[in-house]
């Protein structure tokens, strides 16, 4: 794994969504790419995951990896798989994976089963009272610290969207268990279906 | 009177206004209580918070702007989420946080300069700090610790004394995830006082279990509300003379970017009422008034500004500032996220005539937010009167304090 550092990367990595001024983009995508290597067993090698459960992390924004892999580093956020790799990380290290895989198209798993169309316009039916696009925007796509969600795997989709209306979970802020409290598994299952059919 | 949540939302989703209307009838699951009100189409949703360190050349201290012959400098940095402050006797400050769930212990060197350390961790949103003697209590998101002969021990912390049962605040899940976080002080009365914020954007809540400001002997014993009728207070102090309760207050969202205010509140009596959710000051909210006069309430001692998100205040006791800042109050506002355009990101101060009666509230510490390109550099979320006179201003996003200090 090299470590070596390629300042033209840098330059990849402005792709910064943070609202603030003044702040100088840190990150170093390719110094990433090589940290990010044992990320891929998991992930997939192009940060497509095509394991059941694990997200895709192609195309997610930077600020949403680095926060989640900070509340996983602190122990606030419990995912026993993350532990070894997240316990320890640099706030350096984090960001420039973040930035990494902030640079990957993103893009559906290759095992993404049919859509059902019943199911997906069940799930698009709740998206708008719950007003998943406010925040996720109009195409999904997330931005800052709130992730991309189109495309995701399905099964990911619903063990975090149960996370979140159980309380297992919350992120940097409370928005998300707002958002699905009260709903149904069946609920879950057809809102996770029709995010995962959004290209 | 005690309402489930989804018994609530579902009245939500039949009452509430043209917007909700629109939701398709098919809809089974209730509205979340955050989204109460929320119009259509809006994309406004809160900042992303910094949880990274900063380095110091980033830390925005050029930005600042102040009051002719007032000077701001970095007092401590690399301390990310930084926000309320707690000052122990032997001048360690202790600063809680929400997102990183971690309160600091800042001492300082012989040349002036800080040293940092995390004194707790992978605490959930631990933002509530009193110190009472050498004892540090830390108000988390339900869970009340304390940790005695803190200062003897910033190395090697203590095991603490869990309260969390004898304060027996509000969980998490009752909360149902809205204002749960806790600001808390020590009153002139050796009492400990925190805030219980509503368990929605607006609704009809319990006025007995939310939207308080409740007293406890230090041993969690002895509740008492001392205000009621208030959203979301998170921060607070007592008039140093009067001895009387001073708070910020956040106003709901989504009544559009000009109402309802932020308010500062001034509780002459034990249990006065503010009036959430039907009123604040003399504006009646439009879907919750309930046909109430908002006469019937107390009124704010005056409106800071809508959704500036006010947080941190305290009495000016030293004497490095001039004379006319004696007893005013330093006020944080953290800065808006449900506003079109940008507000707050400031600290401000509100002048008191001999009556206690707000005179006027003026800019103090400004140049965080830059209106231009709507952005912000930092988010002021605490202030802290230090004993030399200077004023200490947490930056939660930027994860610094900056120190404000006057020479003639």
């Amino acid at each position: 794994m090299s470590l070596r550092r390629t300042f033209a990367a840098a330059l990849l990595a402005a792709a910064t969504t943070l609202s603030t001024m003044g702040v100088a983009p840190a990150q170093d995508a390719q110094r990433g790419a090589a940290l990010a290597e044992p990320c891929a067993q998991c992930h997939g090698a192009n940060g497509r995951s095509q394991m059941p459960d694990i997200p895709s992390l192609a195309g997610q924004p930077a600020d949403f990896i680095t926060i989640q892999m900070i509340l996983m580093r602190e122990g606030l956020r419990q995912v026993p798989a993350m532990t070894q790799f997240a316990v320890g990380k640099s706030d350096q290290d984090i960001q420039d994976i973040a930035a990494w895989f902030a640079t990957l198209p993103p893009g559906p798993p290759d095992d993404r089963r049919p859509l059902d169309r019943a199911l997906f316009a069940a799930g698009q039916a709740l998206s708008g009272p719950r007003h998943c696009a406010t925040c996720h925007v109009s195409d999904y796509g997330g931005r800052a610290q709130i992730p991309r969600v189109a495309a995701q795997r399905e099964d990911y989709l619903l063990h975090a969207l149960t996370q979140y209306r159980d309380g297992l979970r919350a992120g940097p802020d409370t928005q998300m268990n707002g958002a699905v409290q009260g709903l149904s598994d069946a609920d879950l299952v057809a809102l996770a279906h029709y995010l995962s059919h959004k290209d | 009177m005690t309402i489930r949540r989804n018994l609530l939302g579902m009245a939500a989703l039949l009452m509430a206004g043209p917007a909700f209307a629109q939701a398709p009838a098919a809809t089974p699951a209730p509205v979340p209580g955050w989204a109460v009100g929320r119009p259509e189409g809006s994309t406004l949703a809160p900042h992303a918070p910094r949880l990274t360190v900063t380095p110091l050349d980033q830390v925005p201290v050029s930005s600042i702007r102040l009051p002719q012959g007032f000077q701001a400098e970095v007092f401590a940095h690399g301390i990310p989420g930084v926000r309320a402050i707690a000052e122990a006797p032997g001048g360690t400050l202790f600063a809680g946080t929400r997102a990183i769930g971690r309160v600091y212990a800042i001492t300082r060197n012989p040349d002036g300069t800080t040293r940092t350390r995390i004194f707790a961790q992978g605490l959930p949103q631990p933002n509530g700090l009193v110190m009472i003697g050498n004892s540090l209590y830390i108000f988390a998101v339900n869970r009340v610790l304390r940790y005695d002969n803190v200062e003897a021990n910033l190395d090697s912390p203590p095991a603490p004394v869990d309260l969390t049962a004898a304060f027996a605040l509000p969980t998490e899940q009752e909360h149902g995830g809205n204002h749960h976080w806790k600001y808390a002080s020590l009153g002139p009365d050796g009492r400990i006082y925190t805030n219980v914020g509503v368990n929605c954007n607006v609704c009809d809540t319990d006025r007995d279990k939310f939207a308080l400001l409740v007293s406890f002997r230090p041993d969690g014993s002895d509740r008492r509300i001392e205000a009621r009728g208030v959203r979301n207070s998170v921060g607070f102090a007592h008039h140093p003379t009067t001895r009387e309760l001073w708070a910020t207050n956040h106003g709901r969202d989504w009544v559009g970017d000009d109402n309802p205010q932020d308010s500062l509140l001034r509780v002459r009596r034990v249990g006065e009422d503010f009036g959430f959710p039907y009123c604040l000051g003399t504006w009646a909210d439009p879907q919750y008034n309930r046909g109430r006069a908002c006469s019937e309430f107390s009124q704010p001692a005056a409106l800071l500004g809508p959704h500036t998100a006010v947080l941190g205040m305290r009495f000016y006791t030293g004497t490095m500032f001039p004379e006319q800042y004696r007893n005013q109050i330093f006020i944080a506002r953290r800065g808006s996220w449900n506003r079109s355009r940008l507000s707050g990101y400031d600290v401000v101060v509100a002048h008191l005539d001999g009556q206690g009666n707000v005179t006027r509230v003026e800019e103090f510490l400004t140049g965080f937010r830059d209106d231009a390109n709507q952005r912000f550099a930092d988010r002021p979320a605490e202030v802290h009167v230090l004993r030399d006179g200077s004023l200490l201003v947490s930056g939660e996003q930027m994860g610094a304090i900056y120190r404000i200090t006057y020479r003639r």
